[in-house]
């Protein structure tokens, strides 16, 4: 019955890493636009009568506070709803700003080679001799906090793991006949690029970026973690795990429940983009069939 | 022969320098982009503008960006690296008694990676085919999306807070006292005869280790397994199967040598990303390393410490990269032959 439901899929649906995946990733989605609808308090809203409340199904907890309250009387639940507002936007907006930047030069390095590759090439080693997490706090020591700048940050950090890959598969693409044959009918470099080369890499491409979209969740808790990301005015789950921390004995809760919520959106991306490589792959597809 | 490998590894290290040059720069640029000012922060709020504006002169704020770099630049080929805002002392030497905390955490860390990324590639590849193989790559999966700052704060509420089991913040206990001879704690112990603080030391490491080394293991595991596999399908592998021989000792003695090289150069690129992942686990644990100093140097705007550390970070990444590239030609017969 399930086998059957899952052959009347489309191909690259038919993987239950693909599903599972994009059910987290959907449900995150939700959360975060209909986050005022759902959230049943305001992620900001102060109660010091009830500070440090357990989950509702614990002892003490009160039904009104389904995941409990932090050290200011905050809805841990609204507060997390919020989060993924600040997540899921650094997630897509991040991601294809890297993708956007990263393939864009893997493809002019991977189809005209030579030296335009050898620059690129020195610019990818550059960043790479820094550790993302080190550059990441760098620029935004520079660029001041706030969300566009978390996304910018990303973006100038992120962008080399797009290039570094994409850049090895565009050099295979760019000396098959089929390229060559483009040229000849007098197709214009741009135009190789775009109509023969571009799709080519697809697959490749939405991979990365599921990939890279867990990486940007990772990368903005880490950063809100430090300080360092939207300010305190927007909830976020770095800072309430940097929050939390302060009060572990008061309430583990409080710590366990936005690591668990970094986690699922974590390990959404990355089990989606696990499954896209297999289903998307037209040379693994081909020897399961 | 060797005077092609001694080449090889000459135009690595070149290179390095070439990029830190580089880095420098654009280190220079970001934070020069900054809206605070130096001059003013060094003096105390009641300062006038003449003062502020003297302080800007003295410390050659006044002067154009490239005219700064040099001077920087000529300072910091001598070693002086300028002077924290907010401790008043030398950035060089905070950064040089900060630093071997980072280094002792990041090689123990490594260890734990290349240990857990050996036995669970083997795993991975040994389950090739079967039934558990889909299990196992999930866990792969899993471990991927635990960035080492949450394995840090699971490893501090069941061992250290539920369990007590070990220490979870600094680097020995509080009320020990040790002379500093290299800044290691565990080889300034040995030096000193203290087996004690050795002890305590490991036991501080233990957690922020462990934490930064699951971290980093899938990666090494999944190199390892496909790295595997590319090599089965080669032709001594079957020649040795006709041969006769144990696949335990084909597995040991022939495809492991061969399937090492691959993991080996990832593990450079890992061991950068490890290096910069000390930050976070520092942080969370209360370490005393040039992660805890970083963060409360970009906290403070402490620019000059800024500046330097993350430089210092940049050295120790090139110099893992030359080291393990020198390694892959040393090892590489392929490459020798060149």
């Amino acid at each position: 019955m399930a086998a059957r439901a899952l052959t009347s899929l489309p191909p690259w649906l038919r993987s239950g890493r693909v599903l599972i995946g994009l059910t987290i990733v959907i449900a995150l989605a939700i959360c975060a636009l209909l986050a005022p609808q759902i959230a049943p308090h305001d992620p900001n809203e102060q109660n010091l009568l009830t500070t440090f409340l357990p989950p509702a199904w614990m002892h003490d907890g009160d039904r009104a506070y389904l995941l409990g309250t932090d050290s200011l009387g905050r809805d841990v639940l609204s507060r997390l709803i919020y989060g993924a507002r600040v997540a899921m936007m650094v997630a897509v907006f991040a991601s294809f700003g890297a993708m956007i930047v990263g393939a864009t030069l893997a493809y002019v390095a991977g189809y005209f080679g030579g030296r335009v590759d050898a620059l690129i090439g020195r610019a990818v080693d550059v960043w790479m001799s820094f550790p993302p997490v080190i550059l990441s706090l760098i620029l935004m020591v520079g660029l001041g906090i706030g969300l566009r700048n978390v996304i910018l940050a990303i973006i100038l950090v992120d962008w080399t793991r797009f290039c570094r890959v994409m850049r090895s598969e565009v050099l295979v693409i760019a000396r098959k006949d089929y390229v060559a044959a483009a040229r000849l009918l007098g197709f214009s470099h741009a135009r190789t690029i775009a109509s023969e080369i571009v799709p080519a890499t697809v697959p490749l491409l939405i991979t990365l970026l599921s990939l890279e979209m867990g990486v940007a969740v990772i990368v903005e808790a880490l950063l809100s973690f430090v300080g360092m990301s939207v300010g305190a005015q927007t909830p976020a789950w770095g800072q309430m795990i940097a929050d939390a921390r302060q009060y572990i004995y008061d309430s583990p809760w409080g710590l366990i429940l936005p690591i668990l919520a970094i986690f699922l959106a974590v390990f959404g991306f990355n089990i989606l983009g696990d499954g896209l490589r297999r289903t998307l792959d037209v040379r693994v597809t081909a020897q399961r069939t | 022969m060797l005077a092609t490998v001694l080449t090889l590894i000459g135009r690595r290290v070149l290179l390095s320098f070439l990029i830190l040059f580089i880095v420098s720069v654009l280190l220079f640029i970001v934070l020069r982009a900054l809206p605070v000012d130096p001059a003013a922060m060094s003096l105390p709020p009641n300062a006038t503008v003449a003062e502020i504006e003297a302080k800007r002169h003295e410390m050659g704020l006044d002067l154009s960006l490239p005219q700064q770099y040099l001077i920087w630049l000529s300072h910091a080929v001598h070693g002086d690296l300028g002077n924290s805002i907010q401790f008043r002392r030398g950035v060089l030497g905070l950064v040089a008694s900060t630093l071997p905390a980072t280094i002792e955490l990041a090689v123990l860390a490594m260890l734990v990676a290349s240990l857990l990324g050996l036995a669970g590639g083997l795993a991975l590849f040994h389950v090739r085919g079967t039934a558990k193989e889909p299990a196992l790559d999930l866990g792969t999966v899993i471990l991927l999306s635990l960035p080492e700052f949450l394995w840090a704060l699971f490893f501090i509420l069941v061992v250290g807070v539920a369990l007590r089991w070990l220490p979870f913040t600094g680097r020995i206990d509080p009320d020990m006292r040790l002379p500093v001879t290299t800044g290691f704690l565990l080889i300034d112990s040995w030096i000193a005869g203290r087996p004690d603080i050795f002890r305590s030391a490991i036991e501080h490491l233990i957690l922020p280790s462990l934490a930064l080394g699951i971290a980093f293991s899938p990666a090494i595991m999944r190199v390892l397994r496909s790295s595997l596999i590319d090599v089965y399908q080669e032709d001594y592998i079957h020649l040795a199967r006709l041969r006769g021989l144990g696949e335990k000792h084909i597995l040991i003695r022939h495809a492991l040598k061969n399937a090492i090289l691959p993991t080996l150069s990832l593990m450079g690129v890992q061991f950068g990303f490890l290096f910069g992942g000390t930050l976070l686990v520092e942080l969370i644990f209360s370490y005393p390393g040039l992660g805890n100093l970083m963060v409360d140097a970009v906290r403070n705007a402490d620019l000059p410490i800024i500046q330097a550390v993350g430089l210092t970070y940049c050295i120790v990444v090139l110099s893992i990269n030359t080291i393990v590239d020198s390694l892959y030609v040393i090892l590489n017969p392929k490459l020798r032959l060149q």
